[in-house]
């Protein structure tokens, strides 16, 4: 008898001093770490067309159409299909593609989640936050060593 | 309908308090008079009574109403630190339109094999014998439908045909969840209402009447005075041993935590109302409020002395209202802290503990009372 | 059963290799050793024969995995088998059988588990066992034809059945007149089944006559896609969708521990002290969700416990998230290290893992006011669910069930890997074997991981800044010899998770299976709740603390 008192009592205590842990989303917007991992944000100016991503994406989330001449003509990716492994942004050699911190997308159907560059490019930073300069200090600390030829070649 | 008074076991209770907190007038009555429907003899009187009991019938709705959608939420949300509905109208008050529009609206889904007019009958059942119960209740301001001399034993016997429902439920769904839950149902309402009314009886002895007006005016007598502030003697004051024992078997009676077995989400789905859906379920889960508010009545009435309280007897109905809700917290309450028990140690609580309790509670009573008078 | 100890002689702890090979003797016609164990190849009919003799002379008394897998010339069966006393003493046995007749005897007799063992290699590989008391499939339909991890199968081969004209499984009623009994399905939408798990279930009233977990509906050929993956890069990302949870971190060590053994990487003691962190964080993660779920399941759907669970694990998952930048899929393990180091500053993220910490012990007593202490909880858990030590040694049943029934394994120490060796906690065992042990040893565990996140900040504030190395220097393509096998497993949140891999050569395993605690301690859940009520039944099922998602992989 007694523990099932103390039982009521904890929750009472809880009841009764008025904190809660849920927020009002999205008028309260939570807090994301700078690490962070969310949508995409492709850049066509810097991407050098090299496929690296495209190749180590574990799941084909990422596809390249090039010409003939080996330029970019395509770069879309299944936004709903991504594990968000941050694995393309690890082996870009050039920052061309960056995940952000926004994680609020929506769509209609499951094939509105396939971006092309165009709408890649306009993915918003979340609240300003650039995930390159959160991330500087490791980035790309783990694939630039090493022996052997880069597997996702 | 008389509301004459008859007179009480007790020679006590000849010293009634000096403002009477019953209304020797019904409301039917009352109503009667103030339309003048009276004037048309039987007919008038009918109408009389059906218009008392809409309003009675209509009040205990929407006190359900706004239980259910609304309270329940912001209630267990207190309880787990938790924001709940907010967002339409003030405290969020609204939800209650949007979620009846949202369930009426539903798709009433029938089971193929359901057995049809005890499937459709149960959840009117279960609803309505809740609602007969308050007939007999007396609720303060004047809003009291009927006082026969049989008032407990009634308000007892109307709700228990809610197991009836309840098995009529859980039988017609052609669904095993539902079948399990029935048989559940009507296992626990057989070994709990027994307690039920022996502890009530106990109160029968102290007040020596059945009817609920009664038994109301024999708890406004003051049990003792201190510093001028007289303590009325209500039955939980005056046998809260009883008042324990029957607050339990009524949250078992009603089928509330951590007596819930027979709707056991986690066990057996929903229960008896697994396959209801739409309009029938919200029949059944008006059903379950209601019986938790008839509960909370039969408490307030007959150990809470009914509708009163400070202030003048025009409040009743508030105070009334005041000790059904606390009730309905208990409930919501116990929900958030104390764990189901099993079906069997359920049944086991029920037969030899309760039982042997409630037995030893009311002969206890009989001898005190008989030494006393 | 008969065990070594019913026949009154003590099997030796200490088994070298070389008796090892005198006690299995003719019967070994060659030997085919793995990274980590002797292994020996025998024939397919002295399947039972061998095991038992390992079991009972030798005291391996764990069948911790069986893989199969088919080669061009052959199907191959491996029983690893271990000790509880001490895991790493290793052996495998191997058992090749032809390809035009792949039969072997089944080892079910002598290891419970081999039961869906045998059934799982059945389906995906192939391989047809003799004597086996219930060759069904397991994770696949009945219906299906093939077996889809075999060297033949033609993955665009139309099904007979289509999903469409599937038999219904839950269809079938097997209530026949004679009997009182009534068939139930308990899910595969079920509140309380914890994910899509069916259970088939006869009642007698409200006791259970006969349980018989159906599993196989989340299976996402997660070993498939594991073959599919380069070991550099890929596979990294999957361990986490395995037990998904929040256990993320714990398995991916279960594959960085593998790999890393198979192609001989270093790991900086750095990155060791990081990967224990995280993995203890993510096993309180684990551990709050198991008891939150285990409350929802004793108390009804409306407990503030469950609300408090998510609050305090939220806590750490908001940690994690800072570490390593996802919430619950954290692809943070790298071989050879981790991904990054803390986050900067590091003194803000040492003060939010130190407040977690320092409020814990609070939160632990709330969680003994609400569940250990409360009367009626008690009476639900106590005496039910009933898993002996030597039922649960017999379905392989590792981690918090086989510690709630008095079993000291926990391969952080038994089997050390990590920085475990060097820091100071205790492995929690309880001797009731009840639904009540097991949650006393998760609580008693989080605080056990507190102590040693506690220990593991207090060595990262003071790590000289020169020598934070988090990754060592590896290889871009990781390439091991060809037909290296290796059987590795590390201390999950709900148990011993062992990756089997063989190289073939290439940058990508040439067979990838996963050992997962789940679906043996699911396996169990027979002999825990025949004979009692459908409650005990669920409560069980709630303190087996099974994630559908490792079981069906």
């Amino acid at each position: 008898m007694i523990g099932i008192l103390k039982s009521m009592a904890t929750t009472m205590k809880h009841a009764l001093d008025g904190s809660t842990f849920t927020v009002e989303y999205p008028e309260t917007a939570p807090d994301v770490s700078p690490r962070f991992r969310g949508v995409h944000k492709f850049s066509q100016e810097r991407c050098i067309w090299c496929r690296q991503c495209e190749n180590v994406c574990p799941n084909d989330t990422i596809q390249i159409v090039t010409n003939d001449q080996r330029q970019g003509e395509q770069y879309n990716l299944h936004i709903g299909q991504c594990i968000y492994c941050r694995l393309c942004e690890e082996v870009c050699p050039v920052d061309a593609i960056l995940l952000t911190e926004n994680f609020e997308f929506t769509a209609d159907t499951k094939h509105d989640f396939v971006y092309n560059k165009e709408q890649l490019k306009a993915v918003p930073w979340y609240k300003d936050i650039d995930p390159l300069a959160s991330r500087e200090p490791d980035r790309g600390a783990w694939v630039g060593e090493g022996e052997g030829e880069v597997d996702y070649q | 309908m008389s509301g004459a008074t008859v007179a009480g076991g007790i020679d006590a209770m000849q010293a009634l308090p000096a403002v009477p907190l019953q209304d020797t007038v019904l409301l039917p009555e009352r109503i009667g008079e103030l339309t003048g429907l009276d004037g048309f003899g039987l007919g008038g009187e009918l109408l009389a009574t059906f218009l008392a009991a809409f309003i009675v019938g209509n009040l205990m709705l929407a006190m359900t109403g706004v239980a259910g959608p609304w309270a329940k939420r912001k209630i267990t949300a207190a309880f787990t630190d938790r924001i709940a509905v907010n967002r339409l109208g003030p405290a969020g008050l609204f939800i209650i339109i949007a979620d009846s529009v949202r369930l009426l609206s539903k798709e009433l889904v029938i089971p193929e094999n359901a057995d049809r007019p005890a499937y459709d009958l149960a959840p009117i059942v279960v609803a309505s014998s809740a609602l007969l119960g308050f007939a007999v209740i007396p609720m303060g301001s004047g809003i009291h439908l009927a006082d026969p001399e049989v008032g407990l034993a009634y308000v007892f016997a109307v709700s228990g045909i809610a197991s009836l429902g309840l098995v009529m439920a859980g039988y017609a769904s052609a669904n095993k969840y539902s079948m399990l839950g029935g048989l559940r149902a009507v296992a626990q309402n057989i070994a709990y209402e027994i307690p039920l009314v022996i502890t009530g009886m106990s109160v029968v002895i102290f007040a020596g009447t059945l009817q609920m007006g009664e038994i109301v005016s024999a708890q406004a007598e003051p049990l003792v005075t201190i510093a001028g502030v007289s303590i009325p003697s209500w039955y939980a004051l005056v046998n809260p041993f009883a008042f324990v024992l029957f607050l339990v078997a009524n949250f078992a009676e009603v089928g509330r935590n951590p007596f819930d077995t027979p709707e056991a989400p986690t066990e057996i789905v929903a229960g008896y109302q697994t396959e209801y859906s739409s309009v029938y379920f919200v029949l059944i889960y008006l059903g379950e409020f209601l019986h938790i508010f008839l509960g909370g009545a039969i408490i307030a009435t007959i150990f809470l002395g009914g509708p009163a309280g400070p202030g003048p007897a025009a409040l009743g109905i508030v105070w009334f209202i005041i000790k059904i809700w606390g009730v309905f917290f208990a409930t919501q309450w116990l929900r958030s802290a104390v764990p189901r028990v099993r079906i069997d140690q359920l049944i086991e609580i029920g037969w030899k503990g309760l039982l042997v309790l409630s037995f030893a509670n009311l002969i206890l009573t009989a001898v005190i009372v008989g030494v006393v008078t | 059963m008969s065990t070594g100890l019913e026949r009154g002689q003590q099997p030796p702890v200490d088994v070298t290799e070389d008796e090892l090979a005198a006690l299995i003797g003719d019967r070994a016609l060659a030997r085919d050793d793995h990274l980590n164990a002797p292994g020996f190849v025998i024939r397919p009919d002295d399947v039972q024969d061998v095991l038992t003799d390992l079991r009972d002379e030798a005291g391996f008394d764990h069948l911790a995995n069986l893989t199969a897998q088919e080669y061009a010339d052959r199907y191959e069966s491996i029983y690893h088998l271990r000790k509880y006393a001490d895991p790493t003493q290793e052996v495998s046995v191997v058992v090749p059988t032809t390809t035009d007749e792949p039969v072997s005897q089944t080892a079910e007799p002598v290891f419970r588990t081999a039961d869906w063992h045998e059934r799982e290699a059945f389906d995906l590989v192939g391989i047809d066992y003799e004597g086996h008391p219930d060759p069904r499939r397991i994770l696949l339909p009945e219906t299906w034809q093939g077996h889809p991890l075999s060297r033949g199968y033609d993955q665009e081969k139309p099904q007979l059945v289509t999903l469409t004209e599937h038999a219904n499984p839950v269809q079938p009623d097997h209530h026949d007149d004679e009997s009182d009994t009534m068939f139930l399905n308990i899910g595969p939408h079920h509140p309380a089944t914890h994910g899509v798990l069916h259970i088939e279930t006869v009642l007698d009233g409200e006791t259970v006559v006969d349980v018989d977990p159906d599993i196989g509906y989340l299976h996402r050929c997660e070993e498939q896609m594991c073959q599919q993956g380069t070991y550099r890069h890929q596979i990294m990302p999957y361990p986490d969708r395995w037990d998904y949870v929040s256990a993320g971190l714990l398995n991916e060590w279960a594959y960085a521990r593998t790999a890393e053994d198979l192609a001989d990487i270093e790991v900086p003691e750095y990155a060791q002290v990081i990967r224990t962190m995280g993995a203890e964080l993510c096993r309180i993660a684990a551990h709050m969700l198991a008891l939150a779920t285990f409350a929802l399941d004793v108390y009804g759907d409306f407990t503030a416990i469950f609300q408090y669970g998510m609050r305090d694990r939220e806590v750490v998952q908001d940690i994690l998230e800072d570490l390593t930048g996802q919430r619950l899929m954290f692809n943070y393990f790298r071989l050879g290290g981790v991904a990054w180091d803390l986050p900067e500053p590091r003194e803000e993220f040492f003060e939010k893992t130190r407040d977690f910490l320092d409020g814990l012990p609070a939160k632990v007593d709330e969680y003994n006011d609400l569940l250990t202490g409360n009367e009626i909880f008690q009476i639900r858990c106590h005496d039910t669910g009933i898993l002996e030590p030597e039922v649960a040694k017999q379905y392989g049943c590792t981690g918090p069930v086989a510690r709630g029934s008095g079993i000291d394994y926990d391969l952080r120490r038994d089997d050390p890997y990590g920085y475990y060796d060097n820091l100071e906690w205790d492995v929690v065992t309880e001797d009731g074997c009840d639904n009540y042990s097991r949650v006393l040893v998760r609580m008693q565990e989080v605080e056990e991981s507190a102590k040693i996140i506690e220990q593991c900040v207090d060595l990262l504030e003071d790590w000289p800044e020169d020598e934070r190395t988090v990754q060592s220097n590896v290889p871009r393509t990781l390439k091991p010899d060809a037909d290296t096998e290796i059987y590795r497993s590390v201390e999950a949140a709900k148990g011993e998770l062992g990756i089997y891999m063989r190289s073939d050569g290439t940058d990508k395993p040439g067979r990838f299976k996963i050992r997962s605690p789940c679906f043996h301690n699911l396996s169990a859940l027979p002999e825990m709740s025949e004979g009692e009520y459908v409650p005990d039944l669920i409560a069980s099922l709630g303190s087996l603390d099974i994630v559908l998602g490792e079981v069906d992989r």
